[in-house]
């Protein structure tokens, strides 16, 4: 799975692309894992080219929301498909997560 | 009359989990069935055949996994046949709290719970020495 990072202001931006799942899952953790170690506390997952997750994908973001939430910093997500925001619905995760429409929105509300 | 199905064999590889959910997705996309569906029905296979190669076998040998979907008049039915150990996942998961707060969700037990959800119904047989999970979706998206 190819995951685009990058730096806007003081939020640092994971673009996952393709498919999150229990094959590629522990990938996902690794590089959220060194984010927090390097100390980014504003993180935004942008769902935009991501097509498909699983409870492993959902998995690492909860663990990633505790982290953060233990250290003071924030976890938001945007741009889910309407698949994926099902999957989110069922799962309780639309009242854990901030989630925005787009990145332009998720920034605008993080800066 | 015929019935409108296809037959997918796998082995216990969870990387071959991506190629079968293009399989679905083109069995989908070719009857009309619409991408929630084919959604609901890749999350509930996922977690199911994840759980199976995780967790179900006793040796580190090949084994084969088959999967057979067939559109019926109104569902879309997914039966999964593999000869890991004896395991029903048919009766209700643990109950998830879904309005509990961040620091009180804990890590894990989704997957099952996941597949209840988005299924109409997941009924297990144990016959031969192999598990038969059949699922069943209502095409309404």
């Amino acid at each position: 799975m190819d995951i685009v990072e990058s730096k806007e202001n003081a939020v640092f931006v994971m673009e996952p692309k393709g498919r999150l799942d229990s094959a590629n899952a522990r990938n996902f953790e690794e590089r959220v894992l060194a984010a927090l170690e390097k100390g980014e506390n504003a993180l935004l997952i942008d769902f935009d080219k991501l097509d498909y997750i699983s409870s492993a994908g959902l998995r690492v973001l909860l663990m990633g929301a505790k982290r953060l939430q233990q250290s003071g910093g924030t976890i938001v997500l945007c741009a889910l498909s309407p698949s994926i925001h099902e999957v989110f619905e069922i799962s309780g995760f639309l009242t854990i997560f901030t989630v925005h429409s787009d990145r332009a929105a998720a920034l605008a509300a993080m800066g | 009359m015929d019935e409108d199905c296809v037959e997918i064999s796998m082995t216990n590889d969870v990387q071959e989990i991506a190629s079968l959910a293009a399989r679905i997705d083109e069995f989908c996309e070719s009857r009309g069935i619409g991408p929630m569906i084919a959604n609901a029905v890749n999350v509930s296979l996922d977690e199911l055949l994840t759980n199976t190669i995780d967790y179900g076998y006793d040796d580190e040998g090949l084994h084969q996994i088959g999967i057979v979907l067939s559109r019926q008049a109104d569902k879309l039915v997914v039966e999964i046949d593999d000869d890991s150990r004896a395991f029903d996942p048919s009766g209700s998961p643990p109950e998830v709290d879904l309005d509990a707060p961040l620091e009180d969700r804990p890590i894990g037990g989704l997957g099952l719970f996941l597949v209840h959800e988005l299924m109409d119904s997941v009924d297990y047989r144990r016959t031969d020495g192999r598990n038969v999970v059949t699922l069943k979706k209502h095409l309404i998206d």
